[in-house]
């Protein structure tokens, strides 16, 4: 346990520093974030759901932040993301690359798709160039292309609720990549889907090569393991909550994925051997 | 499975045009009772008129029913625009500036305290006997429920949706424009549909006080000379045109709000 925590410390320390010649700089670096949500009602106790979590993402990288359920990964996201309840102490430092209109470097996805109802399906996509203020005559030839390249062509002028979850999760993602920006940040993206459609879009994901484009990086927030290994260069697993970094693998290393399995487990409540074995 | 299909949509077909023949059914039924409660009931035609007798007063006044009719059209729709319009624009304004809110809710929920009737006389000094007393008590009327109903929509705005254009970088504007306007039209149309039943019933109101036409002044007149038929003519006539009121609020939906399925419009 201390060991690992050693280790999340580390890498903390490697983000953290600017001179090293080692590697490029990050893009994003969040470092010793730690969230407490007030209590919501007189009596209620504060609730910490992270705790000194630091994560360096350089470009070109894909990371994945594996965690169980309610351990405070979607909280780093939207933190990284510029989101989050007014209320929430949040301390630490997240260093995001701004514009020269002085605009976030990220374009975050919510777990649901958030598909505005009444827009078709080009009009939705092209929400993510409008809100980032990319101007249209550049965005729609980029979108048709997306379109294309998503699996989604021919379906330019659906509703989305004539669409299937997949292809919504596929148009939501093809929206967040027209805002141009250099960081990806997707919540579970495809977190709602039935498992043979998760297993098929991560297929395709991993295909896409989303953060081998130009300046792009990407961070992807999930509990399933395997999601993680398929699709990332670099995993990141985080406690039960309060979360706290416990693990970080690298695809070039190979993963372990009992290791990783084990450090989930490790972080979180104690199991009986029984179920350890159900998860393993 | 298509055949399947094909059958559950003929069911709800035919399930649709069995209700409007019950429905036609019924209406022909109770006229065919109210004839005859008059015929073999012998009641005088100055307190309850048979249907042939309205129908017959309806045919010997329909060259000058035109005229009133257009007036109290011309008064209900202007004053179920203006004050949709305005309702609509208070909702957007209330949802983006709550200063603007907490200044508009004692005023606006004060104009409904006093019921728009007790107010006419007042605007018909203020605002002449012509039409602009009657489009203002018609859009006084019909201006709140279609507040109420775009407030609570925008109030309803999928919080998603906002985090979704805020994670991509939009602002307030980006909010207001992608989102809360968006999604504020099918609230304020389903709050007009309810306004559009009485907005034709305002304006005969407000004719009851003042003016020299429309189906409100036709009914003074009729009563005044003991006509009842004549009067039925008129209540006819307002069930008619708040009837098509409604049917036209019905097209509008569908043209603006293509995205929703026919049975979420109604």
């Amino acid at each position: 346990m201390s060991l690992v925590f050693r280790e999340a410390d580390a890498a903390a320390g490697r983000g953290g520093d600017a001179s090293p010649a080692a590697g490029p700089a990050p893009v994003l670096s969040v470092s010793e974030l730690s969230v407490v949500f007030p209590p919501r009602r007189r009596g209620d106790a504060a609730v910490a759901v992270l705790d000194g979590v630091s994560l360096a993402v350089v470009e070109g990288e894909f990371v994945a932040v594996l965690g169980p359920s309610g351990c405070g990964k979607s909280t780093m996201l939207r933190v990284a993301g510029g989101l989050l309840a007014a209320d929430a102490v949040v301390t630490g430092t997240v260093t995001v690359p701004r514009d020269a209109a002085g605009r976030r470097a990220t374009a975050w996805m919510p777990q649901r798709d958030g598909l505005l109802p009444w827009r078709r399906a080009l009009a939705n996509a092209m929400v993510g160039a409008i809100a980032a203020g990319v101007p249209r005559e550049r965005a729609e030839p980029r979108a048709l292309e997306l379109f294309e390249e998503f699996g989604l062509a021919g379906f330019e002028r659906a509703w989305p609720h004539e669409l299937s979850g997949g292809m919504r999760q596929r148009l939501a993602l093809l929206r967040t990549c027209l805002a141009e920006k250099p960081v990806l940040l997707l919540d579970e993206p495809f977190g709602a889907l039935d498992p043979v459609t998760r297993r098929r879009m991560n297929a395709w994901l991993a295909g896409v090569g989303l953060a081998q484009r130009a300046g792009s990086a990407v961070v992807l927030v999930t509990h399933d393991i395997d999601e993680a290994i398929t699709l990332a260069d670099r995993v990141v697993v985080l406690s039960e909550r309060p979360g706290r970094v416990v693990l970080e693998a690298r695809a070039a290393d190979g993963y372990d994925r009992e290791a990783i399995l084990a450090a989930l487990d490790a972080g979180g409540p104690p199991m009986s051997p029984a179920g350890r074995s159900l998860t393993a | 499975m298509t055949a399947d299909a094909t059958v559950a949509v003929r069911a709800r077909g035919t399930s649709r045009g069995r209700a409007a023949a019950i429905g036609a059914a019924t209406v022909v039924v109770l006229l065919a009772l109210w004839e005859a409660a008059v015929r073999l009931g012998g009641l005088p035609p100055f307190i309850l008129p048979a249907p042939s007798a309205v129908a017959a007063a309806a045919v010997e006044q329909a060259p000058q029913l035109g005229e009133h009719v257009a007036t109290t059209l011309t008064e209900a729709a202007l004053g179920l625009a203006v004050g949709s319009l305005v309702g609509w624009l208070l909702a957007v304004l209330t949802a983006t500036v709550p200063t603007a809110g907490h200044v508009t809710q004692p005023v606006v929920l004060l104009s409904q305290t006093v019921p728009t009737v007790v107010l006419a006389p007042l605007l018909i000094l203020w605002a002449g006997f012509g039409l602009t007393s009657k489009v203002i008590v018609v859009a006084l009327t019909v201006f709140f429920p279609v507040l109420i109903a775009a407030a609570s929509a925008i109030r309803d705005v999928d919080a998603e949706h906002a985090d979704m254009v805020a994670g991509l970088g939009g602002g307030r504007r980006h909010q207001l424009w992608l989102v809360r306007l968006p999604a504020s039209v099918p609230g304020a149309l389903s709050g007009l549909r309810i306004a559009a039943t009485y907005a034709v019933g305002a304006a005969v109101v407000s004719e009851y006080l003042a003016g020299q036409s429309g189906i409100g002044v036709f009914i003074q007149r009729s009563r005044k000379a003991y006509a009842v038929d004549q009067i039925f003519v008129g209540i006819a006539l307002i069930a008619l045109l708040s009837g098509l009121f409604v049917l036209g609020i019905v097209a509008l939906r569908r043209a603006l709000t293509p995205w929703q399925p026919p049975a979420a419009r109604l």
